[in-house]
């Protein structure tokens, strides 16, 4: 478990860091917190010829706010973004999924970034970004583009990312004061990823649904937006929702797998189990608010 | 319970903190990868990417001519060393002839067919890169079922069963099965277990001197594993001296040096270099002798009262290419009937070859009869509509009814099963819990009740290298005492727990007292972590030991001060006389005279202070008992199993430190909580293990594993000290006891799958296909 010889490279500026990326033709690969990069390199299932490591870039830091979204640049830590407690204030729910990436020490290391340009299909932040509505910058030597989170994954660990564009930025939009947040976890020992997991948002408006955000990981080969689920609830006082058949709806959009610790059928059946129970447990918990 | 022994209490039974944990805890241990010798090579294994086939061309010149690379070596490299590997117990296995490196025909994916030497690791993993290797590939045989059916997997061999084992065939058994009130039968498969032990194995070989051969390697015995390497490599014993400071668990995986830690002996005498190879992750988890793969069929006959007429059993194990030692059953035949009255008994056991990797031991080898018996008890409980605890009560063994042979002729005697059970039944209010659960039920939501019962047959005794135990003790000149012992610890706090025997005998403090386990050519032989031994057999040879000591210094006391050696005592430190606290002197004192003043000597007495014993324990089992119970419940949402309580009764006689002795019970348990919910080596069609990281090899976390309740009884033993063994109890009654709380739980849905791992997928299938009414 040690991996091929590789070049290395650390780059100060993102301009560098591009010119590296376009100069690897392909044979490149960006190093950010490393937490899953380290080990393919370790197992030699990722033998690349050159690592780009960009975590002393200044401008790939940090967190701002302000023309109706948020704004977290790739390499903000996932314990920094949990520390900062005005992305707590407008993005609860992005805050509550980044508290279940990994485990404390691991989210010392790794990246917001990191995890979502690698799109894991279980894992939190790529849903998180896929059912919140974020944009994902991307730039190259050719100039800088914003791809919706929802057309970023194409597949297990792809997405439509070209090989000479490094992710720049992940742009969530602002959700109202007082939405609700999503998020249910069925995992088998905290910090693994999930079997089954579901994350987004709902906003009330005069006590009917105006907005939802909401998609699945772990119940496909990318994360999973329920949005026939979503268009279901708009407009609806939670009173009014048919939960089992909203439920079977949103599990009729994943597409799940079988692997070591569950089958298809179980991530469907326990799908359609929380789902219902995480949406009307967050509202009533929105409603006392 | 206290129990006398003599001087008690001061040391023995007292929750000393572990001595070695500093060590441990601030990174000043000594593993096998922290020897560091000038000019060392590494080892990488070119591994068969197939699980069957005749190698027909290996290209190994791009890996030669990579810099750094010092010898690309095959079988026919090694070939001069006529290399023959042997079990623990020293002889070459009945089975295959297992070789470091496979010549030409490869039997599980992993298996080693060149080995890279080079100036590091990395250099070495390069050149693996760079190796060719054509294969005519095969179709493998994965499981048992494939092995009765397929071609040889070992040409040479008559079959693919490498050993049956049984008991004659009893006509009386199946006339009792036609005519019993019930039979109860049932089918387990325990799935194949990754040992993960938390250091990988290693070994640093370092050729030195005139044929004298230094090897640092992650064992269990430096004994055995010097033994195993003299006879490996036709030299003798005291040749080969073998260190090993600290281990990170064993577990059977490090009983003996096995196929790539001789390689890399061999290796290291080819070249003559110190060579280090040390197993990485990937390899630990698809290539290190895995353990337990095997299924049991198990029936039960009774009559109308539920009392046991006979028991038959049919075992067969997946062996793997290349086992440690042969699997056909031997230990689960002997100890299937447990602490029960069994009056007629059938076994038939099988060895069988596969295209898998070979299987090793694995704490508590035998433990899947404790599985396959205590949940078919409860599965008959069931069908008679009794409590499991009463079927229990029945059939166990009473005290008026031992000494008592079991139906293998093993004796059975000083057990306290009735007593363990009684003791955990004051801790838990079962009526209560029955309440519980059926109120739980009507709102969805389901609980389990599990028992377990058994004896463990610790500190064997008779089987080489399982005999006996060698303690050797001197005060030193200042008055602190070394001890030189024949144990190995692989984790188990023996430097605390041996420190507290002797601390306890000698009457010095236990800071005064340091063991030394780690090197084969300073202590004398034993077979170390095996067993359940250590602080039977070695803490029997301390005791003896200490009293030749003592003897001594009361010697030495009474001629110096002129009284008499009964009235002298030794606490503390110093030597007192009984009633004349001024005539106190120092053990210090009295060890000066010792090595420096023979005039002051008893006439005749030699000089010194130093002794040894070696001790046999007098049965050839010391038997430690447990019950335990759990409490689990099942989501029905998810299928995931919640242990909410679970309480361990044990009698492992005198406790020399209960948190060790607790600390054991943990681990065991924490394993079993792996196999019955957790863990599973995995292997596809083609034969390739599919677990390769712990991200996908489940063991269990510490959020899985409960803060355990204990409560002790202590009756001695009959060996000297009166301690009984308590390795691996909680490895073999941990399994049942969860099994049966998550059958318990399971009621309403019917009976649960028949293979290990119990997970949440296949819970909730169960769950989803009979909801109850």
């Amino acid at each position: 478990m040690k991996p091929a010889p590789f070049d290395y490279v650390v780059p100060d500026t993102v301009e560098e860091a591009l010119e590296h990326l376009d100069r690897g033709a392909g044979d490149a690969t960006i190093l950010a917190g490393g937490q899953t990069l380290l080990p393919l390199l370790a197992l030699r299932m990722s033998t690349p010829g050159v690592i780009i490591d960009i975590n002393r870039i200044p401008a790939l830091q940090g967190i701002s706010f302000g023309g109706g979204a948020t704004r977290i640049a790739p390499v903000t830590r996932q314990n920094a973004a949990l520390g900062n407690g005005d992305l707590a204030a407008a993005l609860p729910m992005l805050t509550t999924a980044i508290a279940h990436v990994g485990h404390f020490q691991t989210r010392n290391r790794g990246t917001v970034g990191g995890s979502i340009s690698l799109g894991e299909p279980a894992a939190e932040l790529p849903a998180a970004a896929v059912a919140l509505g974020a944009e994902i910058e991307a730039r190259s030597l050719n100039g800088e583009r914003r791809i919706p989170a929802e057309e970023f994954y194409i597949g297990p660990y792809a997405s439509v990312l070209e090989m000479d564009e490094l992710v720049t930025a992940i742009h969530f939009p602002d959700w109202a004061p007082g939405s609700i947040t999503v998020f249910h976890e069925v995992a088998r020992r905290p910090g693994d990823f999930a079997l089954v997991g579901l994350v987004g948002a709902l906003t009330l408006e005069q006590g009917r649904i105006a907005r939802a955000g909401l998609a699945w990981f772990g119940m496909g080969p990318t994360p999973m937006k329920a949005a026939q689920a979503e268009a279901a609830l708009i407009g609806q006082t939670p009173a009014q929702v048919d939960w089992k058949a909203v439920a079977d709806l949103a599990v009729s959009e994943t597409d799940p797998f079988d692997d070591h610790s569950a089958d298809a059928d179980y991530r469907r059946n326990v799908g359609r189990s929380i789902f219902a129970r995480t949406l009307a447990e967050a509202l009533d918990q929105g409603a006392m608010a | 319970m206290s129990v006398p022994i003599s001087g008690a209490g001061r040391y023995i039974g007292q929750r000393v903190l572990r001595k070695e944990d500093l060590r441990l805890l601030t990174g000043r241990g000594q593993f096998v990868d922290d020897i560091a010798i000038p000019g060392v090579l590494h080892v990488a294994y070119v591994r068969s990417q197939i699980a069957r086939g005749r190698i027909v061309s290996m290209d190994l010149e791009a890996a030669r001519a990579l810099p750094g690379v010092r010898a690309v070596l095959t079988a026919a490299d090694l070939g001069q060393f006529n290399v023959r590997l042997s079990n623990m117990h020293l002889h070459e296995n009945n089975g295959p002839i297992t070789l470091p490196l496979t010549a030409e025909y490869v039997r599980y994916v992993g298996d080693p067919v060149a080995m890279v030497v080079a100036e590091s690791r990395y250099i070495a993993e390069d050149a693996v890169a760079l190796v060719y290797v054509e294969y005519d590939e095969e179709d493998p045989l994965i499981t048992v079922e494939d092995a009765m059916t397929g071609p040889l997997v070992h040409a040479d061999r008559e079959s693919n069963v490498l050993l049956q084992i049984g008991l004659p065939p009893n006509p009386e058994y199946e006339r009792i099965l036609a005519g019993a009130a019930k039979v109860v039968t049932s089918t387990l498969r325990h799935q194949r277990i990754a040992q993960s032990t938390m250091e990988t194995r290693g070994c640093v070989s370092n050729p030195t001197g005139m044929g004298e051969l230094t090897v640092y390697i992650g064992c269990q015995s430096t004994h055995i594993a010097s033994a195993a390497i003299a006879i490996a490599f036709g030299l003798s014993e005291n040749q080969v001296r073998v260190i090993a400071r600290d281990v990170g668990g064993g577990f059977g995986l490090k009983a003996q040096p096995w196929r790539e830690e001789a390689g890399a002996i061999a290796a290291s005498l080819l070249l003559r270099r110190p060579v280090k190879w040390i197993e990485d992750r990937l390899e630990a988890l698809t290539t290190s002798c895995p353990a337990r793969e095997s299924d049991i069929t198990t029936t039960m006959a009774f009559d109308a009262d539920a009392k046991l007429l006979a028991m038959g059993v049919v075992y067969n194990s997946n062996n793997g290419a290349y086992p440690h030692m042969p699997d056909a059953g031997m230990p689960v035949m002997m100890f299937m009937p447990g602490p029960y009255r069994v009056p007629v008994y059938q076994f038939t056991g099988k060895a069988w070859f596969t295209n898998t990797v070979g299987l090793g031991g694995y704490r508590a080898p035998w433990a899947i009869e404790s599985l396959a018996r205590e949940s078919l008890f409860d599965k008959a409980a069931r069908e008679f509509g009794i409590d499991p605890i009463e079927i229990r009560r029945r059939n166990l063994l009473t005290s008026s009814e031992v000494p008592a042979r079991n139906p293998l002729g093993i004796e059975i005697d000083n057990i306290t099963p009735i007593e363990c059970l009684d003791n955990l039944l004051t801790k838990i209010d079962v009526p209560a819990f029955r309440a519980e659960q059926a109120e739980a039920r009507k709102q969805g939501r389901y609980l389990g009740l599990g028992i377990a019962t058994y004896i463990e047959p610790t500190a064997a005794n008779g089987i080489f290298p399982l005999l006996s135990d060698h303690a050797q003790i001197r005060i030193d000149h200042a008055g602190k005492v070394i001890a030189n012992l024949s144990t190995h610890s692989q984790g188990q706090g023996i430097e605390t727990t041996h420190a507290q025997i002797i601390a306890e005998q000698l009457g010095v403090s236990v800071d005064d007292v340091t063991i030394y386990q780690d090197d084969s050519t300073r202590s004398g032989f034993g077979p170390g972590g095996a067993g359940s031994r250590q602080a039977v057999v070695a803490g029997g040879a301390i005791i003896r030991t200490a009293r030749l000591l003592t003897d001594k210094i009361k010697a030495i006391a009474a001629h110096a001060l002129n009284a008499n050696p009964d009235d002298i005592t030794i606490e503390d430190g110093m030597v007192k006389v009984a009633g004349a606290e001024a005539m106190s002197r120092s053990l210090r004192e009295i060890a000066e005279l010792a090595y420096g003043d023979a005039k002051r000597l008893p006439p005749g007495m030699e000089a010194g202070l130093d002794a040894q014993y070696r001790y046999t324990a007098p049965r050839m089992f010391t038997h430690a008992t447990a019950a335990h119970a759990c409490v689990v419940e099942v989501d029905a949402e998810t299928g995931f199993v919640q242990i909410k309580r679970w309480i361990s009764s044990e009698d492992c006689g005198v406790q020399i430190n209960p948190a060790i002795v607790e600390g054991q019970i943990a681990g065991g348990v924490a394993q079993a909580i792996g196999v019955v919910l957790h863990e599973e080596f995995t292997i596809d069609a083609r034969g390739n293990p599919t677990a390769v990281t712990f991200k996908d090899y489940h063991l269990p976390a510490i959020t899985d594993v409960p803060i355990l309740e204990y409560t002790h009884i202590s009756t001695p033993s009959d060996s000297e000290g009166g301690f009984r063994g308590v390795g691996e109890g909680g490895i073999i009654i941990g399994g049942p006891t969860l099994l049966n709380a998550v059958a318990d739980a399971m009621v309403p849905f019917g009976t649960l799958p028949d293979d290990l791992p119990m997970t949440p997928s296949k819970l909730l299938k169960l769950m989803h296909s009979e909801m109850p009414a």
